[in-house]
């Protein structure tokens, strides 16, 4: 695989051409569950310090997208996948690439909050950290403070620290796992369906933290739902049947999209 | 299946049309009246805030189905363009005012040459029915042709302006009442020009850039 992907190689279905620098991009992406193809030639480019989403209907492969991202695909029995993700100029999926370096840099949020129930607040939020090797207490204790706080979430459990992560509402259970993917300070973070479990209230403060967020990463958010992409996110992507019908600036995605299928799918006519 | 935002889509559209109606009754009777000299002044003045009111309840609504539905791609051009296209038809009532409120400030203007007004006038009232023919059926060919009668109607106004500046024998009453009610139309057909762009808007997305 090239370094950098030749413009040959890549349709990207873009509707203003990005002058910023790429974080991911995907090349002639394809990921299989046994037989079932689920992502075709998923040619994508992904820009630094911008909030991306990915929307599509049920199925059609918005998680599996992220997944192969950062190489959470292949722990899936009989997952396959083909064609290249690039972190920058790497590949991630090159020969001799550790799937956990990856992880490191590209981390993930899922939909329902899963912070380890045995450990507290502290403990979840260093974990990462630890298994990594670190064991200087005053590093760790800002390391927790900077991701806590990241994660708008300092405030309110600062003198709470020692109390187990399960027990937080499940608003803050998410923004702690939140916390836990930052603590290890990641490049990018990938977010599947954050708030499709929260209430409204959870749900605007994860979204005011993602728009927070893209000073420092690049986000990549899969979500159900169309209003929240168009809130929080830059570009949007829209995936079908595994196929990227259309890639562009949220704003003109949603007010004037080119591909008849987004049309629909925006405004309800299938899906 | 129909979507419940549809309910709302069909009546927003059945009230901008109803303004278009009323909108184009107005501007015709301005113009009719002025042409044979009657005060109807009343009669388009109600008309005129009917449009205003008509226009208020389109807003209400276009915020009340963005807010219900959170309406995107074509279903939110078409929103958009009511509000815009309802506000264009306002305009011609506010005008349409304007034109018969010339009789008021002037009085008789029997004497004066009606020619270019009835003119002029006949051409906004074809750009009025021609935009909401083409607003109505989404006709996009329909509404390119209206920047073109646009320019008639400018070249017209200045056409008027120059002359009765120039002209010895101007009569400032002919002169000043006649530019006033060609400056109202010409903005009537500024507007019907913004009724077919947002046509093209609702269609295909593209803005026209305004002049």
């Amino acid at each position: 695989m090239d370094k950098e992907l030749k413009a040959e190689n890549t349709k990207p279905i873009l509707i203003s051409r990005p002058v910023e620098p790429l974080k991911i991009q995907t090349d002639k992406l394809n990921a299989w569950f046994g037989n079932n193809h689920v992502l075709k030639d998923v040619s994508l480019r992904i820009k630094e310090n911008h909030v991306t989403a990915i929307i599509g209907p049920s199925g059609c492969g918005k998680s599996t997208l992220i997944r192969c991202m950062n190489r959470m695909h292949e722990l899936v029995p009989q997952a396959k996948v083909s064609g290249a993700v690039l972190l920058d100029d790497a590949n991630v999926y090159a020969k001799g690439v550790d799937p956990v370096s990856v992880r490191r840099k590209i981390g993930m949020v899922f939909q329902k909050p899963n912070p380890f129930p045995t450990m507290s607040v502290y403990d979840n939020v260093a974990a990462g950290l630890k298994l990594n090797g670190e064991r200087d207490h005053a590093r760790l204790d800002r390391a927790v403070k900077r991701s806590l706080d990241l994660a708008f979430l300092w405030e309110e459990v600062k003198h709470e620290l020692d109390k187990s992560g399960s027990s937080l509402s499940g608003g803050q259970q998410q923004r702690l796992c939140i916390a836990r993917a930052l603590a290890v300070e990641p490049e990018v973070l990938l977010m599947d369906e954050p708030c499709s479990a929260l209430d409204p209230i959870a749900t605007a403060k994860i979204e005011e933290l993602i728009t927070n967020l893209k000073d420092q990463y690049t986000v990549v958010i899969v979500t159900h739902n169309m209003q929240q992409a168009a809130r929080v996110s830059d570009y949007t992507a829209f995936l079908y049947l595994g196929q990227l019908i259309e890639y562009g600036e949220t704003t003109n995605l949603f007010e004037n999209p080119t591909e008849e299928l987004t049309e629909r799918y925006l405004t309800g006519k299938f899906g | 299946m129909a979507r419940l935002m549809d309910l709302g889509l069909e009546k927003l559209r059945n009230m901008v049309l109803d303004m278009a109606e009323l909108s184009e009754n107005t501007v015709s009777t301005a113009i009719d009246a002025y042409v044979q000299g009657k005060d109807l002044r009343e009669r388009i003045y109600n008309w005129s805030e009917e449009l205003r009111m008509l226009q208020d309840e389109v807003s209400e609504l276009a915020v009340e189905i963005i807010a219900r539905y959170q309406p995107v791609a074509s279903d939110l051009r078409f929103v958009k363009s009511c509000m815009e296209v309802a506000y264009g038809f306002s305009r011609f009532g506010r005008y349409a005012h304007d034109i018969s409120d010339v009789f008021g400030i002037f009085g008789d203007l029997s004497t004066c040459d009606k020619t270019a007004i009835e003119r002029v006038g006949s051409q906004a009232k074809e750009m009025i029915r021609l935009s909401i023919k083409a607003f109505t059926e989404r006709n996009v060919e329909m509404a390119s042709k209206l920047p073109k009668m646009d320019d008639v109607v400018d070249d017209a106004y200045l056409d008027f302006v120059k002359r009765s500046a120039t002209s010895p024998d101007s009569d400032t009453k002919c002169m000043i009442s006649g530019t006033l009610i060609l400056r109202y139309l010409e903005r009537i057909a500024d507007h019907a020009t913004y009724v077919g762009e947002s046509v093209a808007y609702i269609v295909s997305g593209e803005r026209a850039a305004r002049k």
